[in-house]
């Protein structure tokens, strides 16, 4: 068996079972782990098809930041865990139902002759050398995606003005800042110019 | 050999856990939040596959931009959550039900 | 960037730049002047307007132009569209003011998040490759999650925006995994490729169905039909009215434009997949839209399910594949969204100070306490139930009869049936009205820009009617029909 099935074959029982463990498992911080798990066996997977920029960035930015938020909030709320998980095993056998057919379905299709065989879509040869995947993908995005580009830069705006429109609250007793305040503030209510009579000097 | 078909039915079995996830777990919303990224990983995992086989980039691009706006619905999702425990004190999704009709 | 590309997209920057300008404003504006805010809005989408009005885009012989490498679309109906989405937006923005100051809740956020829903919509409309649609969708997706969630002191609120955040993330998921699918089986993310894909490939079209399974199943959520339509009620009941008002007139342009270019400019090759998958969801809805909607004793409720039914009837015009068809859905659409906007303005007008209107029994004896008001809400509702002369009738008529043409016999008659048992709960609205006795006799006042806004759009409902005559070709022709 070559390395690259090694690799694959490794990695993908890894994010399966991973992502088992975060639909199951009890703790949604142990969940949020086995998610990040997820997401570094699908950069390894990522690596093999030569996507080498997604996958860092999957890691440094899904991982680094989102897995982290989200690590956040569940510690910040202080939740119950034991009437969380109660009614699971109600629901289990529906889900596996569920799960096993969309699968089957699934797979079905995938692996039906002449869709996505190697036929169909025989192995690609490897970029060469020298390649740069982070430059093909910067011009790419920087021409024909300009558009969606910008509005991907929308995107993270609405996502921050959202959040502190949701969130940001005024405590009792807190001291803040008022921007309308700040900015409209005259020389006059700032400073005071105090009429002094000279020290009269030292003799010496 | 590793055929497209491979790295699909590792897409496809992803995703399929995350739907299962979201009928499953009646009672946790943030588990909620994090099968709908195991869903949105199993679509990435397919425009990559897709973007290697086919030999152009415009999958990996597509990519990122799913990864942008995973990580906006994610702040945004995460803000909404706050929000209704504030107002709860609960995230149980079973507990949700002053709407009903 | 060459300035065709820029040109083409004028209505587009000009909104972005004003939401941002908007954003920024609010730090220097005093909180007891606010109004300020809301003025720049309404002059943000009457400048909208005269840009894309004024863009003399289109070459000889041609119906659209593409911008941005073909991820970008002007055409007639985009225009239209966009010009509606204005209209009816300075429509809830006069409606959405005077509740916002009577709950306390008059506050920048509204303006500059609907904004760019506003934004997200256009780009939607106009969006002519994968990308384009799925980022404008999510943009006004975001945004309107973030909006119901706008009163943060509220616990149905709150609940509404994670059911709607929660199930349209998940519809997103499908639509992705549609997406990667349509991408898989052509190669390519813009929609006119993907067109031309697809007609070249013979025979084996199993993975684009599996895709389109996918697709329809994603549009079947946002859009909000039967059996997707689960979030509907809960949103519209839980968020605040103003916001509700929004989310009933506004996204529903997009949805419609989205499902002609995804389904029709890209995947037109498929027809006969998706037509059958689409009359099965138009008939349930419009099966289940009207038979839920009588049980209700909340009017949000009630005009909630109400809307499932009529997105069932915006789907019945997109089966023939037609141009007439596609003319007849998106006159529906335009139509539904001004008088879901006067039903909400009526349920904003009638909430007193910090209690909705949001009980069938608010509009009791409405006539005694004002016969205009009365008026107004009698005429709402009877072009809802699509009366003959009212603007709701030649809606239904021209997209049950673009079912008829196309040989859907079964499905105009069975949407004729339900909307005469549809027209039950719409007419009991008038009774309740006309001929019960009001539960209380405080005049209702309203600042004088809302009584013109909710009188026009009173009127309209007859005058549209009364001349549907140039509205019907305006969107006939934006097909080439």
């Amino acid at each position: 068996m070559p390395i690259t099935e090694i690799v694959f074959y490794v990695f993908s029982l890894v994010m399966v079972s991973a992502g088992v463990a975060v639909i199951t498992v009890r703790n949604p911080v142990y969940s949020a782990l086995f998610l990040v798990l997820a997401f570094f066996s699908s950069a390894a997977i990522w690596l093999l098809l030569e996507a080498e920029f997604l996958a860092i960035v999957l890691i440094l930015v899904y991982v680094g930041a989102v897995m982290v938020l989200f690590l956040f909030v569940v510690m910040m709320l202080d939740i119950n865990l034991t009437p969380l998980k109660e009614g699971f095993i109600r629901y289990l056998p529906v889900g596996i139902v569920v799960a096993v057919l969309m699968a089957a379905e699934l797979l079905l299709v995938i692996w039906s002759k002449g869709s996505f065989d190697q036929g169909a879509f025989p192995i690609p040869p490897p970029n060469p050398v020298g390649f740069s995947n982070t430059k093909a993908l910067g011009e790419l995005l920087f021409t024909n995606y300009l558009l969606a580009f910008e509005a991907a830069g929308v995107i993270l705006l609405v996502a921050i003005i959202a959040a502190i429109a949701l969130t940001l609250r005024k405590r009792v007793g807190e001291k803040r800042q008022n921007p309308a305040m700040q900015v409209r503030v005259q020389r006059d209510e700032r400073v005071r110019l105090v009429k002094m009579d000279p020290e009269p000097r030292q003799g010496n | 050999m590793l055929t497209l078909a491979h790295f699909l039915s590792l897409g496809a079995i992803l995703f399929c856990l995350g739907v299962a996830g979201i009928f499953l777990n009646r009672k946790n919303v943030i588990i909620l939040l994090m099968c709908i990224e195991l869903m949105l990983l199993a679509v990435n995992m397919n425009f990559v596959a897709f973007s290697r086989f086919l030999g152009n980039m415009d999958g990996q691009v597509f990519v990122f931009f799913i990864l942008t706006v995973a990580a906006s619905e994610a702040a945004i999702g995460l803000a909404i959550l706050v929000v209704l425990f504030r107002n709860r004190r609960t995230i149980n999704v079973a507990e949700l039900d002053e709407l009903k009709g | 960037m060459n300035t065709t590309n820029m040109l083409l997209a004028a209505p587009e920057f000009w909104v972005l730049i004003m939401a941002c300008v908007i954003l920024i404003a609010d730090l220097f504006i005093r909180e007891e002047r606010r109004g300020i805010i809301h003025m720049m809005a309404m002059i943000t989408l009457v400048f909208a307007a005269i840009i894309t009005v004024r863009g003399d885009y289109l070459s000889e012989g041609l119906r659209s132009a593409t911008a941005f490498n073909g991820s970008f679309i002007r055409d007639p109906m985009g225009d239209v569209l966009k010009l509606f989405s204005f209209f009816i937006l300075g429509i809830v923005y006069v409606y959405a003011k005077f509740y916002l100051r009577q709950f306390r809740m008059f506050r920048t956020d509204f303006y500059t998040l609907t904004l760019f829903a506003l934004l997200g919509v256009m780009l939607l409309i106009s969006a002519n490759s994968l990308v384009t649609i799925y980022l404008g969708l999510e943009l006004t997706s975001l945004s309107t999650y973030a909006l119901v969630a706008f009163d943060r002191e509220s616990k149905r609120g709150s609940e509404a925006a994670m059911k709607y955040f929660v199930l349209g993330s998940m519809a997103s998921g499908m639509l992705l995994y549609g997406m990667s699918m349509i991408y898989g089986a052509t190669g390519s993310m813009d929609l006119a490729d993907i067109s031309v894909a697809i007609s070249n490939q013979d025979g084996d079209s199993m993975i684009l169905v599996f895709g389109l399974v996918f697709l329809v199943v994603g549009l079947a959520f946002k859009l909000g039909v039967v059996p997707f339509h689960m979030w509907i009620p809960d949103v519209y009941e839980g968020a605040p009215a103003a916001v509700t008002l929004f989310i009933s007139a506004i996204p529903k342009m997009a949805g419609f434009a989205m499902a002609y270019r995804l389904l029709y400019t890209g995947l037109g090759d498929l027809h006969t997949d998706w037509q059958q998958m689409l009359s099965i969801l138009a008939v349930l809805s419009i099966v289940l839209g009207n038979l839920a909607a009588i049980a209700q004793t909340n009017i949000k409720r009630m005009l909630a399910y109400s809307t499932i039914s009529h997105m069932g009837f915006i789907l019945m015009g997109l089966l023939p594949g037609t141009a007439d068809g596609f003319g007849a859905s998106m006159y529906y659409v335009i139509v539904y969204s001004l008088m879901s906007a006067g039903a909400f303005g009526m349920i904003i007008l009638l909430s007193a100070r910090g209690v909705e209107a949001e009980q069938l029994d608010d509009f009791k004896g409405l006539n005694q306490r004002n016969g205009w008001y009365a008026a107004i809400m009698a005429m709402i509702m009877f072009s809802m139930a699509g009366v003959p002369v009212f603007v709701g009738f030649f809606a239904k008529w021209l997209v049950i009869k673009a079912a008829l043409d196309a040989g859907l016999l079964w499905l105009a008659i069975s949407a004729v049936i339900f909307s005469v048992v549809g027209a039950f709960y719409y007419l009991r609205v008038i009774k309740l009205m006309y001929f019960d006795e009001p539960l209380t006799e405080s005049p209702i006042d309203a600042p004088v820009d809302f009584n013109a806004v909710i009188s026009l759009n009173g009127l309209l409902m007859l005058g549209l009617g009364v001349f549907s005559g140039s509205l019907i070709a305006v969107c006939m022709s934006a097909f080439g029909a």
